[in-house]
């Protein structure tokens, strides 16, 4: 059997001397699943998302990423925010090169790299606008685009579509879904809401609050690839539900 | 007509405090010590032009090599402070008392330390556009949001990709804010540095020592006549701070760039 790619056990997680946050959990993912994490806030969803990408240290207990410490494996993985964190004096085109010219990569597969993701994200027909030229939707694109340009064996989603309107939501998740076709990575996704999370994942790990633990780890058995017809499905809806009802049960104050 | 009326309503108003200007100084008999009339002025402008030209020369070579020293010196200065905390915290409450103490008080003691002319004048205009320089620049270079640092860290950049690549540009509109207040008040350095340690040494003085000498000589139209040559010179020196801020900004920033989908 090969080894889980992220490794969680006994994983505890407190900021100084505050209220725990992570409290002993423990998780295998293994390559190529689509998880998404929910549950009440407080639950420390975006900060087990900080620890697998070594922007924040865990406590105690131990977390492998494809066999080695998160900052070790940094590069094979890529962080996308609830903003899309682009930097405002670039292109479109420079944005998506970002990592790459950090890397150092050489000019001319820099741009055909950028030139392939461009047409990955569908921005093909705007490479030289600036990020204040762009809708919310496009911002997030290349955000994306960006995040998958060096190639990450590992994505980590933080409530990404989440200040987008619900019509751009959907069609975004379509998206990615679509994306993840052609490029294959293993996901880590943060969200607030369970029709996305069903949508997009093959597990749900619904959190508990106070201190944070696994509440429940669900299996999404949908075949891929997904559009917006899975959605219409009876299938689909009484998912939805359920998930719904469990996350109500550690959530009781939303009941 | 509204494209016309931000060019002719300010020389209306020009026009109207001509006319007020002529109109008082005769009703009321004033003498043209205390109020010389604006045909007085330009004579003396005409009569005085090779002073005022060459004075007004020397304090804007002084007052550009104060400023761009400032400019340097304050960039530097705040990637310094941005770079470590402990520093900032040590440093900026010596730049603050910099900042407070009068340049009048400072000028007599770099005149004594590096006697009259250009080098004193030179520090003097540094040290008044200083502190707006440093000021702003560090805070751009700090305010960075947590997210894109966190963002460079995940793409593995180094410290000095992560200055050169995030903070520096995202530092640059509050510089060239620093740069605006310091382009206003550069001129005023000059003059000031010049009422301090001005000479006449080559020929001619800048224009703060032109004040000092029309007023002695009681040359009062020609005294009036500087002040407007001072002016002007500050006029062009804040035109090109504006002209370099909006072509480093038109691209991409909100200030300069208004919404145009």
């Amino acid at each position: 059997m090969t080894p889980p790619l992220v490794k969680i056990a006994a994983l505890t997680k407190r900021y100084g001397q505050g209220a725990v946050i992570l409290q002993d959990l423990n998780l295998d993912i293994p390559k190529g699943e689509f998880v998404s994490l929910i549950g009440p806030s407080g639950c420390g969803k975006s900060t087990l998302l900080k620890l697998i990408a070594s922007l924040s240290p865990l406590t105690s207990g131990s977390l492998l990423v494809d066999g080695m410490t998160p900052e070790n494996a940094r590069e094979e993985m890529a962080f996308i925010f609830q903003e899309a964190t682009l930097l405002p004096w670039r292109t479109v085109t420079r944005n998506i090169e970002l990592p790459l010219e950090v890397q150092k990569m050489a000019t001319a597969k820099r741009a055909e790299i950028c030139a392939r993701m461009r047409k990955l994200v569908g921005l093909d027909h705007v490479p030289n606008h600036y990020p204040r030229q762009l809708s919310g939707g496009m911002k997030m694109r290349v955000s994306i685009a960006r995040a998958l340009s060096l190639s990450p064996k590992i994505l980590l989603l933080d409530e990404p579509f989440g200040a987008l309107d619900e019509m751009t939501r959907d069609r975004m998740g379509e998206e990615l879904l679509a994306i993840r076709q052609q490029q294959k990575f293993t996901a880590f996704f943060v969200t607030h809401s369970v029709a996305e999370a069903v949508f997009l994942s093959s597990r749900i790990i619904v959190l508990a609050a106070n201190p944070g633990r696994v509440h429940q780890d669900i299996t999404i058995s949908f075949p891929y690839p997904r559009s917006a017809e899975t959605r219409e499905s009876a299938e689909f809806q009484r998912c939805v539900a359920d998930v719904t009802r469990v996350l109500r049960a550690v959530n009781p104050d939303h009941a | 007509m509204s494209k016309y009326l931000k060019w002719y309503l300010p020389v209306l108003t020009g026009a109207v405090i001509l006319l007020l200007w002529v109109g008082l100084k005769a009703a009321l008999g004033i003498g043209n010590f205390i109020l010389p009339s604006p045909l007085k002025i330009v004579q003396a402008a005409i009569a005085e032009r090779h002073l005022l030209w060459q004075s007004s020369l020397v304090t804007l070579t002084a007052a550009t090599l104060g400023f761009v020293l400032a400019a340097v010196v304050g960039v530097l200065g705040s990637m310094v402070m941005a770079l470590s905390g402990n520093l900032r915290l040590s440093l900026y409450p010596y730049i603050l008392i910099l900042q407070m103490t009068p340049i009048g008080i400072f000028a007599p003691i770099l005149v004594i330390w590096l006697g009259p002319g250009l080098p004193a004048i030179t520090v003097i205009t540094f040290l008044i556009c200083f502190f707006p320089i440093v000021a702003n620049t560090t805070q751009g270079l700090i305010s960075v949001d947590k997210n894109m640092v966190d963002l460079f860290r995940m793409i593995n950049a180094d410290r000095v990709q992560e200055v050169v690549l995030l903070r520096l540009p995202h530092a640059l509109p509050y510089f060239l804010t620093g740069l605006r207040i310091a382009g206003s008040i550069a001129m005023i350095g000059g003059i000031t540095g010049d009422f301090f340690a001005g000479n006449s040494d080559g020929g001619v003085g800048g224009l703060g020592y032109m004040v000092l000498v029309y007023n002695a000589q009681l040359k009062i139209p020609a005294l009036w006549a500087t002040g407007f040559c001072a002016c002007v010179c500050g006029f062009i020196f804040v035109t090109i701070v504006i002209g370099l801020n909006w072509w480093l900004l038109r691209k991409w920033h909100d200030s300069i760039v208004k919404a145009d989908l």
